[in-house]
């Protein structure tokens, strides 16, 4: 899985060398910013639930819809935001990659879902939600960088 | 390929848990020894000739057949082998150590390495005491516990004797070397 670690330890590999003063430069780099990181991933881990009822409440405020679909939206939200806790401790997007958006689009699609629902309510958490209430200006801007990230990959 | 970070997204995912506080302690220990881990993989990089060479050298003096005609080291081109071979597994452990997790050794170093120099015909036993040297002497450099003088120049923390725990996870990584040819 790609993190700032892995990155330079493959390459390193391929050209069947040491890790070099370079490499251990880069990881340092991705250490330094990792607190902020990991200040996000335990905030949003706390308030995983409050986000995604808040988002779905957002987008289902308008018209009836069944609990049962209601429940389903809930469960996928949570998911993505699950799935950008790992990228908040990874460092890198490949959680998301790799369990999130390949394959994504094709699954959306055949089940006649909208992804205009998603990005709403990943807008709403983004937009909406006093995120600076719970986390550090920091660690706001890295949560917020993963959802742009996704809003991206959904569009 | 994991790391110490990927490692717990993984097994957290495995339960569909998100990541929270009593998870995060062991990486937030992880980032904190960040120094001190670069240090010892340095220990590492700057002495890799010359703990592969002391390691051959001594499974060579502990059973002098070897570089015999006719022994497993005979003649030089054989030897030169098992001198890089040395360096190839210093390097997969250099990986883990700097990732802080075994799957880059497991996966592309020892991941049918017993099997290659069974068919290849080389002695196991004294492959494995090879890296036996070679742990002992890593463990040594990094904790600045070797006879003689510092051997490797940290750029960061700079005292061996802060390295202990990460020594003893290199030394951890030997052992599955060990257990992955016994």
């Amino acid at each position: 899985m790609k993190s700032a670690v892995t990155t330079v330890v493959s390459a390193a590999d391929a050209a069947g060398r040491f890790p070099s003063m370079s490499d251990f430069e880069s990881v340092k780099g991705s250490f330094d910013r990792a607190k902020a990181r990991l200040e996000a991933a335990e905030k949003l881990a706390s308030c995983l639930d409050k986000f995604t009822n808040l988002a779905v409440d957002a987008v289902y405020q308008n018209g009836s819809y069944e609990q049962a679909n209601k429940d389903k939206c809930v469960r996928d939200i949570h998911h993505y935001l699950r799935l950008i806790n790992y990228c908040l401790v990874t460092g890198g997007t490949g959680p998301l990659d790799e369990w999130g958006i390949s394959g994504m689009r094709e699954i959306i699609r055949i089940q006649l879902l909208p992804t205009a629902a998603y990005i709403e309510a990943f807008i709403f958490i983004r937009d909406e939600i006093k995120i600076n209430d719970v986390m550090s200006q920091q660690a706001e801007t890295e949560f917020k960088g993963l959802l742009d990230y996704l809003i991206n990959a959904l569009a | 390929m994991l790391d110490a970070f990927s490692r717990t997204v993984v097994s957290a995912d495995a339960k569909g848990a998100a990541i929270g506080s009593e998870d995060l302690a062991d990486l937030r220990k992880y980032v904190a020894d960040a120094n001190k881990r670069i240090d010892a993989t340095l220990a590492i990089t700057q002495n890799v000739s010359c703990i592969a060479a002391d390691a051959v050298a001594g499974m060579v003096c502990e059973n002098t057949g070897l570089t015999q005609p006719g022994g497993h080291c005979y003649p030089t081109r054989r030897m030169a082998a098992c001198l890089r071979d040395g360096e190839i597994i210093l390097r997969y452990v250099s990986y883990a150590l700097l990732a802080g997790d075994s799957s880059v050794l497991e996966d592309r170093c020892l991941n049918g390495l017993k099997e290659t120099y069974l068919a290849l015909g080389v002695p196991t036993s004294n492959a494995i005491r090879a890296v036996e040297i070679m742990k002992i002497a890593t463990v040594a450099i990094m904790t600045e516990t070797n006879t003689g003088r510092k051997m490797f120049k940290g750029i960061n923390s700079g005292s061996g004797a802060q390295c202990q725990d990460i020594a003893a996870e290199a030394a951890s990584y030997f052992d599955l070397v060990i257990e992955a040819l016994s």
